[in-house]
């Protein structure tokens, strides 16, 4: 922190090998710390900025302090819809941690233990990831058309007609299309992440138990499972982050207004909503203010999440 | 050390955002300032009409030689951002195509149009519901002129209706006759997207408008001498349960597109909708012999004739930084008069803001021959969507709630004064 050179042993040599000034290290870092504060630092510090201001269109008026945050809790229609789609969000992070750590879990190991189909495999469960998230939920929601949709005339044509719903016009069925149809498309995300940590495990160890005389059961559970904690620690934070973040499937399912009634709202959609189709001259501001929320959730969980994980992994090993 | 390298980084990032920040200025070289010849830019959301309106223009052309105009569409979703970021910019357009009613109000609060009373003649011929649509809430100026009219109306097969030999109905019993002979018929009634929420306060209207008193009602709930509890809006709420079994059964579940579907395919015999459907249907189903009427009245209707409930779709404004605000009034001016009218139902197909506009097409001229005879406000959508909770889409969701059961007319209408009391105050 000072300017007066304190002779010092350095306590990690690089293991690099190579040794750089710091100088010449900063102009490495610089190009992309400029991107950084140019397309990140800088607009989440204006958005910041902007929740603390009333606003007439685009035009900024007095700082209003925490005024916006304030109607964000007290006047509708954001008191009733951030509850209601806060909720949902949350619903989304536990249908897709379910999904992930035992599907996708289930999935990468069985993969694990079949090398010739491994490829062959993960492709196909990453593919719906690498398609668009909007495009998939329009597909899903022409398929489940009460009107027109197979999925309807699937279970009637099988004689279970009377499980045909109107999947996303009933409130009680319409956040679980949402959840799933989320799951789904992202299936492929934890088969290849696990799969890679598996690879990483070294066969020695598993070898070892299993000359010990521990079952299969026993190896994953006291070896694998324990071994994968870094990755499901990743899982889980891009995971949560990719929830409370959730737009182009609930958008293309519900709609900008979360149809039916609200059932699939989730906080982006709002944000949506009162940014972009709102009549309200405050529009920026009250927008930004939840967009700033967001992002505090979203990074003080995440924080949490990674430092529960990084403790957990400490006490493992 | 560590405090200078932080320095010289802000300070270049710093630099890079300055540069950004210059990069539109210096490209926007000052055109207006060379002779007479004048280029009003034109911006507008309509990319599938592009064409068409180059031609419409070239008219203008001939008669103002000096002037020249260059039309520009941006993607219709993106339009906003883009015209905001246009308008605030010194590269934006002269003449803009602006939203209407609610949507319009962030552009004039924020000083970026033009007030255009005195300058443009022709607007008193513009019914003031659509004209409504072009003014600044707070200071009452108008800002733009309207471009289009849209009506809504109840869309029905003729040939479905020749079949089962009906009549288009004249009285409400007659309405509900021809429902039920459908129904018994085995066809779907109404095709109705219930799962889209915007289209429901337009099926509302379209049922109820005449029942609770169309601009009679705007009249006193604008003046504050009755809210959305009054017993006329609510029983008009209540005949859309009425109706309920004249729809899909889960109509909650199905999408507008679906239902459009339904009604090109001739799943179904009728569709309450816009005007703007006529292009879309034609599109779909070229073959298909569709027309239109207005829903009889209801017992107990406050109006004693139907009426097809309106509001304006489009505007063209001035952007009050353009260069050449005196060609783009020539322009505007023009934009007021029958000959853009007639253009704009010749060309693009749209109901004309401007009266005295002949429509060729059958179903259009059967369309606005019904709305000429009994008009009322798209109420929800020319008054109240001011302020959020915007009124349609709070109704919107309370109709999906009636037709879930979970609320009842009573309800959907309590919870629309609720909503929209957040902002609306009676009699400003």
């Amino acid at each position: 922190m000072t300017a007066i050179p304190t002779p010092k042993v350095r306590r990690r040599p690089p293991r690099t090998g190579i040794m750089l000034s710091r100088r010449a290290a900063m102009v490495f870092v610089l190009p992309a710390f400029v991107l950084f504060a140019v397309f990140i630092a800088y607009p989440l510090l204006t958005a910041l900025s902007y929740s603390f201001f009333g606003w007439t269109g685009i035009l900024r008026g007095d700082f209003v302090g925490i005024q916006n945050y304030v109607t964000l809790f007290t006047s509708l229609p954001y008191s009733e819809d951030i509850p209601n789609a806060f909720v949902h969000n949350l619903l989304l992070f536990l249908g897709a941690m379910l999904f992930q750590n035992t599907i996708g879990l289930g999935l990468a190991s069985l993969l694990h233990r079949m090398p010739r189909f491994r490829r062959f495999f993960q492709t196909m469960y990453t593919l719906p990831y690498l398609v668009s998230p909007l495009v998939i939920g329009y597909l899903w929601s022409l398929m489940l058309s009460p009107l027109f949709g197979p999925v309807n005339a699937v279970l009637r044509g099988i004689g279970l007609g009377e499980l045909a719903q109107p999947w996303l016009g009933n409130p009680q069925t319409a956040i679980w299309v949402v959840v799933i149809v989320t799951a789904w498309q992202w299936i492929g995300f934890p088969v290849l992440l696990y799969g890679a940590a598996l690879g990483g495990i070294p066969a020695e160890i598993d070898e070892a138990a299993s000359l010990d005389g521990a079952g299969s059961w026993q190896r994953f559970r006291s070896i694998t499972l324990p071994m994968l904690v870094p990755a499901i620690g990743t899982v889980s934070v891009l995971t949560f982050i990719g929830a409370m973040e959730a737009f182009p499937i609930p958008y293309a399912l519900g709609g900008s207004q979360g149809n039916p009634a609200g059932a699939t709202d989730v906080l982006s959609l709002l944000f949506y909503r009162t940014a972009f189709e709102s009549g309200s001259s405050n529009a920026i501001g009250t927008s930004s203010a939840i967009a700033t929320l967001l992002f505090l959730f979203i990074f003080g969980i995440s924080m949490l999440i990674t430092w529960f994980m990084r403790r957990t992994e400490r006490k493992l090993f | 050390m560590r405090r200078r390298i932080l320095t010289t980084a802000a300070l270049l990032a710093g630099s890079a955002l300055m540069l950004s920040a210059c990069a539109p200025s210096a490209s926007s070289g000052d055109e207006a300032a060379s002779g007479d010849e004048v280029t009003l830019k034109v911006w507008s959301w309509r990319t599938e009409d592009v064409e068409a309106y180059n031609r419409i223009f070239d008219v203008f052309e001939e008669a103002h030689p000096d002037i020249t105009v260059e039309f520009e569409a941006f993607q219709n979703t993106e339009y906003n951002q883009i015209l905001t970021t246009g308008l605030a910019g010194s590269d934006g357009p002269d003449v803009p195509m602006v939203r209407a009613y609610g949507q319009l109000q962030p552009n004039i609060e924020a000083g970026q149009l033009e007030p255009i009373d005195g300058e443009v003649d022709g607007l008193d011929d513009i019914a003031p519901s659509v004209l409504a649509g072009a003014k600044g809430r707070a200071d009452g100026k108008t800002y733009a002129v309207p471009l289009a009219t849209q009506t809504l109306q109840m869309f029905y097969n003729k040939a479905i209706f020749e079949e089962q030999g009906l009549e288009v109905p004249t009285t409400w019993s007659e309405f509900i006759d021809v429902n039920e002979k459908l129904l018994a018929a085995g066809i779907t009634p109404m095709a109705l997207g219930a799962k889209d929420d915007w289209i429901l306060p337009i099926f509302h209207d379209i049922i109820g408008s005449a029942r609770y008193g169309g601009a009679e009602f705007e009249e006193k709930v604008l003046a504050g001498e009755v809210d959305f509890n009054d017993p006329d809006y609510v029983a008009s709420l209540q005949l859309i349960t009425d109706v309920q079994k004249y729809l899909t059964p889960d109509v909650v579940g199905v999408s507008y597109t679906d239902s459009q579907i339904q009604f090109t395919s001739a799943q179904a015999a009728q569709f309450p909708g816009g005007s703007f459907e006529i292009a879309t249907f034609r599109n779909q189903a070229p073959d298909l012999e569709f027309g239109s009427y207005q829903v009889p009245l209801p017992e107990g209707a406050v109006l004693d004739a139907p009426v097809s409930p309106a509001y304006a779709d489009g505007n063209f404004a001035v952007n009050s930084k353009s260069k050449n605000k005196e060609a783009a009034f020539e322009l505007l001016n023009w934009l007021a008069t029958p000959e853009f009218g007639q253009l704009v139902a010749d060309e693009l197909n749209q109901f004309s803001a401007i009266p005295g506009v002949d429509y060729q097409d059958e179903i259009m001229q059967e369309a606005w021959k019904n709305a000429e005879a009994g008009q009322a406000p798209y109420l929800l959508l020319v008054n109240f969507r001011y302020g959020e909770p915007l009124g349609t889409a709070v109704l919107g969701a309370e109709v999906q709630k009636m037709f879930l059961g979970q609320t009842d007319a009573a309800g959907a209408a309590a919870a629309l004064q609720t909503g929209v009391s957040q902002w609306f105050t009676p009699g400003k």
